[in-house]
């Protein structure tokens, strides 16, 4: 009769006592709950050097993968233009129900079938890069590309200043994407009052923007080209190059491969637009541990964009964005 | 039982005391060793830290060395500095055999030393001579502009150590290097000739910042003497402020002596200076590395504060009912005096104190139960004596009886006396009908009833009492009444008399002895005439009292 009553106390106090040590030591090392298994990340192309962008991406998902103690697993389709490879490759990985999807679409319509399959298992997404036509994904981490288009759009106009041929022409990656519809219109929106002769899509192969940009070199008027990926860029410029027509045709770019760079201390290359990829993977990660402890995520987030010329190119801040030492030797 | 359950018995107040007690005890001493704990672990992370940071910075610094060492070989070579004294037009100069000797010394340099990525000896006469036999210098870019070239030259004989930099004086080469540039000066007249620059792999300094860190979260940046970044693992993060270092106050840090090392968050900060370069080298460590296994010692720690509870919580029970349960007991035994009965404590198990008492106890209850056996057969022989005496009068009947004439002169007798004895106490008055006075009641009737008006209606008053005997006849029945004024009785005291007549003499409660006279007379009446006779009382409380006394008619002819 007495007994269960002291247990009783004893038992109380003994609770309050544990919860008491446990919150105190809880305000010291505060313990944060991370998934075992592993984030499922779906980039656009897995492999070749030649994509340094993906490469940056990669090494700024591992980074925050160890920053935050959280366990990845990259796959994707080898080249960006294999679309049903990566819904292939993203079906595949909505099988093994990870607690979330990173996904950067190859294309922004076809990839939402899949990406409800991810919903319809309880699998948030967050995308990056290139969005879906969906409100499925949690967050969106992309350069804001329209501003990106913007930034090259109003340096191809304050380069023409000094040029007599004004007409400009725009070489396109590939139709149909995100990032190449954004940055199209951006640039147009900077150039509403100059003469634009029209847009050309080289389909993500270098040669087709080569043969695209001599066939445009025979225009008299041709001031300046602006090309929206890196493909297209090293297509353009070589044709230039070749033409040795880089004071007659000024050439605006986006991304920074080493051979773009190249071009750029050579002056064929006027200047280029820079993503900040690692920064975006990075960030992804990030994000995606944020929403996994329940902490609200932004829809959008922009990882910026940089105008680099030859003249700031090897500044101190943008060195390390051009040249990452990831990919030294 | 029931009282244990109540905050105020000793039992739960030692209890709750002890408790409360151990509770605030162990809380602190977890908390106390706790800190104890974090504290050496901490510290002594900190110290292996440090140990690592200078590691880190001896190893840099070995680097910087060679690149010194394999500076001044070259610099003083015989071949270059006649190649430099050359004037020679238009770069002529790099296709001859001196050229190609020099260009193979620089190239075995570099076979040998991994970690060195180029050397270039630039010569103020145009000519660029590279260690790479493959390598073609960039026509885009203008050595004259660099900061190591200008640098030299403006240091004269000691060497400059760049910051990290992307080289890019190889065309299609962009290599990230630290450099080390000296003037090459000329023997005879010291004048300078040009400048020689060894160019360290920047790799090797990521990799050893990279590999020298502690823990999961831990890492290592690199400031230059102006608190720009030489290197750091996210430094794309910093650059675009996602990531902060406070810069400030580290370099607070280097310019205090005191001081070594700083927390900011969860982070600790240590900056160890590299004498050579003069570069910061920041090792960062996060908390949660410093004790790795946090939840672990955590639950470790709450258990054991747990278990000790426990532990001390039933011991406390234990000592605390050891000591109450005896005097629980004895309090239990002492309650049984309020219901009459007298229980002896006996044996028990307790302490000295309490089986002294349980002793003292069990004399005293003792004592009061022989005293009490005493008084009960005292009290049953009076009983017993009285009820023989009554036995004894009614059994000599004709002594018993007397003319209500003879009974009334002794009832006088009897006032007189007490009148004389309570002076001007009362009067009294006597009408007894004449044909009463030849007939027959019970000796002693009258005189115990006026007793009784006297004793309690009329002694204690502050006035004048007054008695009034009388007598008529009712019938077949005699009734003789005795009256006073005295201060009679309320409803219940008249209740209580009246109940006390009706009791038999066995019966009644032993200490009570009031109105025995009365009382006697009532039961003898009825005893001597039958139940439906006796006494009849009348009061009002203030007023005073009527007693009757009802008997039937006989004459002394009755019983002869």
């Amino acid at each position: 009769m007495k007994n269960w009553y002291l247990l009783l106390l004893s038992l109380m106090f003994a609770l309050i006592l544990f919860m008491a040590l446990s919150l105190l030591y809880n305000s010291i090392g505060p313990e944060i709950s991370v998934p075992e298994a592993p984030i499922g990340i779906v980039l656009k192309s897995s492999i070749g050097p030649a994509m340094d962008f993906w490469v940056v991406v990669d090494q700024g998902i591992r980074e925050a993968a160890k920053e935050f103690g959280l366990k990845v697993e990259i796959s994707g389709p080898r080249f960006e233009k294999e679309i049903l490879r990566q819904i292939h490759v993203l079906e595949n990985v909505i099988s093994k129900n990870p607690p979330l999807i990173i996904l950067a679409a190859t294309d922004y319509a076809q990839l939402v079938a899949p990406l409800e399959k991810a919903a319809a298992a309880g699998i948030p997404v967050i995308t990056i890069d290139s969005g879906v036509d969906s409100d499925i994904p949690v967050s969106f981490i992309a350069t804001d590309n329209i501003v990106a288009g913007e930034k090259a759009g109003r340096e191809m106009k304050r380069l023409l200043l000094s040029s007599p041929r004004k007409d400009i022409a725009i070489v396109s990656h590939i139709r149909g994407t995100a990032t190449a519809i954004d940055r199209e219109r951006g640039a147009r929106t900077a150039l509403k009052e100059e003469h634009i002769l029209g847009t050309w899509y080289c389909d993500v192969e270098q040669e087709k923007a080569y043969l695209i940009t001599k066939s445009l070199l025979g225009n008299e008027n041709l001031g300046g080209i602006i090309a929206l990926n890196e493909v297209a860029a090293l297509g353009v410029a070589r044709a230039i190059d070749e033409a040795d027509a880089k004071n007659r045709v000024l050439v605006v770019a986006f991304d920074n491969a080493v051979k773009e760079l190249s071009y750029l201390e050579q002056g064929v290359i006027k200047a280029t637009v820079v993503q900040r990829p690692y920064n975006m993977g990075y960030l992804s990660v990030k994000t995606a541990f944020d929403y996994l402890n329940g902490e609200k995520v932004v829809p959008f987030i922009d990882t910026g964009s940089v105008l680099i010329t030859k003249e700031n190119m090897f500044e101190r801040e943008y060195q390390e964005l051009l040249f990452p030492f990831s990919t030294e030797p | 039982m029931k009282s244990s359950l109540r905050l105020g018995t000793l039992e739960s107040r030692i209890y709750t005391i002890f408790t409360l007690m151990v509770f605030v005890s162990i809380i602190i001493m977890q908390l106390v060793s706790f800190r104890f704990t974090i504290n050496t672990v901490r510290s002594s992370t900190l110290d292996s830290n440090r140990a690592m940071l200078l590691q880190l910075v001896k190893q840099m610094d070995s680097y910087i060395e060679g690149m010194e060492q394999v500076s001044m070989a070259v610099a003083e070579d015989d071949e270059i500095q006649s190649l430099l004294k050359e004037v020679l037009p238009e770069r002529r100069g790099t296709d001859t055999d001196l050229f190609y000797s020099i260009q193979d010394r620089l190239h075995n340099y570099i076979q040998a030393r991994e970690d060195i990525s180029d050397i270039l000896v630039i010569g103020d006469n145009g000519i660029i001579i590279p260690s790479d036999l493959e390598a073609e210098i960039n026509p885009w870019t203008s050595v004259m502009e660099k900061d190591w070239y200008s640098g030299a030259e403006k240091a004269f004989d000691r060497m400059v150590v760049s910051s990290s930099y992307v080289q890019n004086i190889i065309k299609n080469r962009y290599s990230w290097v630290v450099s080390l540039s000296r003037a090459i000066l000329s023997r005879e007249d010291r004048k300078i000739m040009g400048v020689l620059l060894v160019d360290l792999k920047f790799n090797r300094i990521k990799e050893l910042c990279e590999s020298l860190v502690i823990g999961r979260k831990g890492y290592n940046f690199i400031l230059d003497n102006e608190g720009n970044y030489v290197f750091h693992p996210t430094q794309q993060l910093v650059y675009s402020s996602i990531k902060e270092e406070p810069i400030r106050r580290i370099l607070s840090l280097i310019e205090d002596p005191e001081r070594t090392s700083f927390q900011e968050g969860d982070r600790y900060f240590m900056v160890e200076t590299s004498p050579l370069t003069g570069w910061h080298v920041v090792s960062v460590t996060h908390d949660s590395d410093i004790v790795t296994d946090w939840k672990y010692v955590q639950i470790i720690y709450a258990l054991i504060g747990l278990i000790l509870f426990l532990v001390v919580g039933v011991a406390t029970n234990k000592i605390s009912s050891g000591i109450t349960k005896p005097v629980r007991k004895l309090q239990e035994i002492m309650q049984s005096v309020d219901t009459g009965e007298f229980q002896l404590v006996g044996s028990i198990k307790a302490t000295d104190e309490i089986r002294e008492l349980a002793r003292e106890y069990d004399i005293m209850v003792g004592r009061i139960r022989e005293l009490m056996e005493a008084n009960i057969r005292e009290q049953e022989f009076k009983r017993k004596s009285d009820l023989k005496a009554l036995q004894a009068q009614i059994i000599s009947k004709g002594r018993e009886l007397i003319l209500i004439r003879d009974e009334i002169e002794h009832v006088r007798s009897y006032l007189t006396i007490q009148e004389m004895r309570y002076k001007d106490k009362f009067q009294y008055e006597m009408d007894i009908d004449p044909d009463l006075w030849e007939l027959i009641t019970l000796k002693i009737t009258l005189q115990p009833i006026v007793e009784n008006a006297i004793y309690h209606g009329i002694k204690e008053l502050d006035y004048e009492g007054y008695i009034a005997i009388s007598g008529w006849l009712d019938g077949e029945v005699i009734v003789l009444e005795v009256k006073d004024n005295g201060q009679g009785m309320d409803e219940k005291q008249l209740q209580e008399m009246v109940q006390g007549l009706e009791t038999p003499l066995e019966k009644r409660p032993l200490f009570s002895r009031q109105g025995m006279g009365v009382r006697n007379v009532h039961e003898r009446i009825r005893l001597y005439f039958g139940q439906e006779y006796g006494l009849y009382c009348f009061s009002t409380p203030g007023k005073g009292t009527t007693i009757q006394v009802r008997m039937p008619v006989s004459t002394m002819e009755d019983y002869l």
